[in-house]
């Protein structure tokens, strides 16, 4: 990077030469307006000008930085959010959603099509691991008590966006249209049809028809490459959004107040400010704690401390998806036939919990327990109002709370591990190690 | 953290790698590479040598379009030299496709014209496998899930390992020139032709359906086997019929292995529409099979005996027609058992002429609940198959009770006296459990002498008064008594029950009846009064049929009475006194169950059937 090459105002204003021999600095310049920040006021600045990285504060508390606080699965969930759109989006040359096509696709895919069984394994393993990271998020969320307020209703858009990911792994289910694609939608749709009073014309709705074929494939393609990706971005900009203004990653209140400066994570060289310096108003940040000055404080800089907690979390995930992608190929069964149903027809294996519920009670397990158990995540932050508890694993005064949230997820947990490994034919059940 | 950071990225940099290497280096390009080399250094002409000097690797297809649905063949992308002469004696899959004059390749001025153009038919069209793949995994169909292996070659690793080597062979590709070569007797298809003689000389078109061919309900749907199941099913389902449903009743017939493959390949070649129909022929042929004269077109093609025969040239006939049509696969006689269906040892005996014949053409005319289906023989046949088993009528010698029982009530009755007899589960009704001391020791000697002596009619209980002398009959009850019934038998006192139905039939009565039925009754007798309510499932022995006709008109009305009344002991019917039944409302009762079998009209109507 060059120097910025300023010239005095009322001077004469540079030749062509030298606008042309400045040109590449001066477009640089105008792109990247900050150097590599080497003092604070170009740490903040960088964070603050530039457009990906604005989303982040100037400075972040050390807490949100700790690995085993987040674990950093917000992160992953959408890394792989962005995996799945890249490489979704290759796919989408390649795919027609049409019955009498979209399994030869699926062959040309895996046969000729160049990196064709490469990303379609990315894709598939980066949906699974989104279902799973985001549950596992929400589970985080719960366990350390950050849906409290100011954060109810991001929590909120939370469960939404965990049930869009639902959404968007079960419509994409469908699209390679072969025994397993066609059989476990039929399972799942079923499922919806259980709905007392609208079940049947839900079902309807969702597959276009009384059985599974050409028009829910389409729709369902419709739902999985562009509402509900639309749907999910949006949801996750206010996501993250929200997460600023309300004063960033929840934690516990900061015990005393701080006289000395804290360690940062890196030296942080400081720098005087100018005397006359105009200081504009950039927004209203909401926090229990006000901060004006140079207090010191648990904050450090987003620049680099932050961003390479982010980079390493994505490089992370992408090395764990290649790695997956290329070491085990994602199923392509056979191709559909509607007369031949396997036995035992499986539900993608999120749904199966649901499916070994709906094997004992096929309204309350496929229905009522699964519609309680959004309703009561939903109306979580609003029923459990007592402040205390917030920012701290498994938090003594939050033992109610989640003793009954581990309780429920265990139970679903262990009811799809029995739906996947302990259920042949005719959902009886077998020992996998027969 | 950066350490870390750095492992990752390396990683990523390594996987990289690797798809790239894969992506580019492909072994379809060293096989083409190859055969271009070769076929330089055999090029005569400059202008040959120029176009193979240029030629690089690349992917190669057929698009199919008029064999079904659209084709993409790329297998001559490896096998590149399929239609070149000159790589005759090179391996795979550097080698020429072999030329024959049974696939109609013509050799004219020395040079071979192929009957089978592959730019026409591509190359899955006779040999499946899947043409879009271009790894030997996925295009010879090793992958378990591709429906269609390549004939004859490929088996595929979950396939079962006794069967694995009878599913090679080139016979197997038959099955596919059969979707365009439908003719009967097409001499390039000679397994196909054997494995539709077998299909109907075994029997198998009595219980399957395949669209056109044959109207079996009692077993799966054909129509569609060869596209539905792959080779190694459909051989396990001939040779292990309840391999994949434990429940199969599907008998074993025993095939030798040539006979097994013949019918193996000629299932495969069942694919519902094939290539050489129009979907308008397919349904017209639909139509037609349904129409009832259509039958005849396979009794032509079958050799039906002169009708002239008579005396023992027609048993003989019928001794042949028995074997050739497998009834022993079900049936018994003499030492061949097939496990399934009665005895005919003693048919002569047993049965007349009249329910041999109407049996044969209808088994439902005379056991109502026979699950044997209605074959469609030629009248001659039936006659001569008749002529034969009215011809068995040598008496079994007379021997022991335990050994009489063992010879010939064990395969209903079973060896327990339980009524679990090797074949008791293909009967309806089911057999008569022997050790309930609470029916047999219920029942007057009398009426069990009866049902011994002139059999229970409408059912598989055999009249054994035509072929055992009464005091056998006796010996035999008093085994059963004491083998199976055990407790010490007391006579039962008559009970006090009309001789005759002392209500007059007529439709008020019958209509009273009825709503009686259907209150009290239809539980387990359901509905239709067949036997089959929504309780009968649970119950054993099950309730009776009581359209049952044949079974209906041979009991008096005392005996409805009495079971009506005070209930059958050992059974679950119930004392209907004791739940405020009057006699009156057992006579209208008896009436409603009267009215639905009328007398005589039925065994009319069943022979006209």
């Amino acid at each position: 990077m060059s120097d910025t090459t300023t010239h005095k105002a009322g001077a004469k204003p540079p030749g062509l030469l030298t606008n042309l021999l400045e040109l590449p600095a001066n477009v640089w310049n105008s792109v990247f307006r900050n150097r590599l920040p080497e003092d604070d006021l170009g740490r903040s600045s960088t964070s603050f000008t530039n457009f990906f990285l604005h989303i982040h504060p100037v400075k972040v508390h050390q807490n949100t930085l700790r690995p085993l606080y987040t674990l950093g699965l917000g992160l992953m969930s959408f890394f792989l959010f962005f995996v799945l759109v890249v490489t979704g989006v290759l796919l989408m040359f390649y795919y027609v959603p049409s019955t009498t096509q979209a399994y030869d696709r699926m062959l040309d895919l895996r046969g000729s099509v160049a990196f064709g069984t490469f990303l379609r394994n990315m894709h598939r393993w980066s949906a699974h691991g989104m279902v799973a990271m985001v549950f596992l998020h929400m589970c985080r969320v719960f366990l350390t008590g950050s849906y409290k307020k100011p954060r109810e209703f991001n929590w909120v858009i939370g469960v939404v966006l965990l049930l869009v990911t639902l959404g968007l792994s079960f419509t994409g289910y469908l699209l390679p249209w072969d025994q397993l694609a066609f059989w476990a939608i039929t399972v799942g749709t079923s499922i919806a049809g259980y709905a007392p009073l609208v079940g049947q014309q839900m079902k309807f709705l969702l597959l276009g028809d009384t059985t599974v074929g050409q028009e829910a494939l389409l729709r369902f393609y419709v739902l999985h490459v562009a509402v509900l990706p639309v749907v999910a971005t949006l949801l996750i900009a206010i996501h993250f959004w929200r997460i600023r203004k309300d004063g960033g990653l929840s934690r516990p209140d900061d015990a005393a107040p701080i006289t000395a400066a804290a360690p940062a994570a890196l030296s942080v060289r400081a720098v005087p400010l100018a005397k006359d310096k105009v200081f504009g108003l950039q927004g209203f940040v909401r926090s229990t704690t006000a901060k004006f000055g140079n207090v010191p404080d648990r904050t450090v800089f987003t620049w680099p401390n932050l961003l390479i907690a982010e980079l390493f979390v994505f490089v992370l995930i992408l090395a764990v998806i290649l790695v997956l992608a290329l070491a085990f190929n994602a199923p392509l069964e056979q191709p559909v036939n509607v007369m031949h149903p396997p036995n035992p027809a499986k539900a993608p294996w999120y749904f199966l919990g649901l499916q070994e519920m709906v094997s004992y009670s096929a309204f309350w397990g496929g229905i009522g327990v699964p519609t309680v158990f959004v309703l009561l995540l939903l109306a979580a932050p609003y029923l459990d109002r007592k402040p205390g508890g917030v920012g701290v694993w498994f938090a003594r005064e939050r033992f109610l709370a989640n003793t009954l949230f581990v309780t429920i997820v265990v139970l679903n947990i262990v009811f799809m591990i029995i739906g996947t490994f302990f259920r042949g034919p005719n959902w009886e059940f077998v020992s996998p190690w027969r | 953290m950066r350490l870390a950071l750095a492992i990752a990225c390396f990683v990523i940099l390594i996987v990289h790698g690797l798809v790239f290497y894969n992506q580019f280096f492909h072994k379809w390009q060293d096989y083409q590479t190859t055969y271009y080399d070769q076929a330089l250094s055999m090029a005569k002409t400059p202008a040959e040598k120029s176009s193979l000097a240029d030629k690089s690797p690349r992917i190669e297809q057929i698009i199919v379009t008029q064999f079904g649905e659209t084709r993409v063949d790329r297998c001559t992308t490896c096998h590149i030299a399929m239609d070149d002469p000159r790589f005759e004696k090179y391996g795979h899959p550097l080698k020429t496709h072999s030329y024959s004059t049974a696939l109609g390749d013509r050799l004219v001025n020395g040079k071979w014209e192929r009957r089978h153009k592959f730019s026409d038919f591509g190359c899955t069209v006779c040999h499946d496998g899947q043409g879009r793949g271009l790894k030997p995994e996925y295009s010879h169909g090793e992958d378990e899930y591709w429906p269609e292996p390549l004939l004859g070659f490929m088996v595929q690793a979950n396939w079962r390992k006794e069967f694995q080597p009878k599913l090679k062979g080139k016979d197997y590709l038959e099955s596919a020139c059969a979707q365009c070569h439908t003719e009967e007797n097409f001499p390039g298809t000679p397994t196909v032709t054997e494995g539709r003689k077998l299909f109907f000389s075994q029997n198998c078109y009595g219980c399957h359906k395949i669209e056109g061919l044959s109207d079996g309900t009692l077993a799966p749907d054909l129509t569609e086997a060869g596209k539905k199941f792959k080779l190694d099913y459909l051989w396990e389902s001939i040779v292990d019929p309840t391999a994949n449903l434990a429940t199969s009743f599907m008998p074993n017939f025993h095939l030798s292995d040539d006979k097994v493959r013949a019918l193996v390949v000629f299932l495969k070649s069942r694919k519902g529409l094939n290539f050489a129909e129009t979907s308008l022929a397919h349904y017209r042929a639909q139509l037609n099979a349904k129409r009832p004269g259509s039958e005849s077109k396979e009794e032509a093609s079958t050799p039906s005996p002169a009708p002239t025969l008579a005396g023992p040239a027609l048993v003989a006939q019928g001794e042949k027609l028995l074997t050739d049509h497998a009834c022993t696969a079900c049936h018994k006689l003499k030492a061949t058992d097939g496990g399934i269906a009665p005895d005919l040892t003693y048919e002569g005996l047993i049965k007349d002429e009249d329910w041999i014949g109407d049996h044969f053409k209808n088994p439902r005319a005379r056991v109502p609940d026979s699950i044997m289906p209605s074959f469609r023989f030629a009248d001659t046949e039936f006659r001569a198959m008749t002529a034969f088993l009215v011809a068995q009528h040598t008496p079994p010698p007379a021997t022991a009770p335990a050994e009489m029982y063992k010879a010939l009530c064990q395969r209903c009755h079973g060896e327990k006296g339980d009524g679990h007899g090797p074949i008791a589960w293909y009967l309806d009704p089911y057999p008569r459990d022997l050790t309930k001391a609470g029916f047999i020791n219920s029942k007057s000697i009398d009426r069990l002498r009866h049902s011994v002596k002139t059999g229970v009619a409408g059912t598989s209980m055999p009249a054994w008064g035509k072929l055992l002398p009464d005091d056998q009959i006796d010996g035999m009850l008093k085994y059963v008594f004491a083998t199976f019934t055990k407790d010490v038998r007391v006579e039962p006192r008559p009970r006090k029950v009309p001789e005759t139905n002392p209500v007059v039939s007529n439709a008020a009565s019958i209509d009273r009846g009825q709503r009686t039925f259907l209150d009290r009754c239809a539980g387990c007798h359901g509905k239709k009064a067949d036997g089959k309510g929504p309780n009968s499932l649970d119950i054993l022995p099950r309730p009776r049929n009581l359209r049952n006709a044949w079974f209906i008109n041979s009991v008096d009305d005392r005996r409805l009475f009495d079971s009506i009344s005070y209930g059958v002991q050992g059974t679950a019917m119930p004392s209907w006194v004791d739940y405020g039944l009057q006699t009156s409302d057992i006579g209208d009762l008896v009436n409603f169950i009267r009215s639905l079998n009328p007398q005589a009209t039925r065994s009319i109507n069943a022979r006209a059937n």
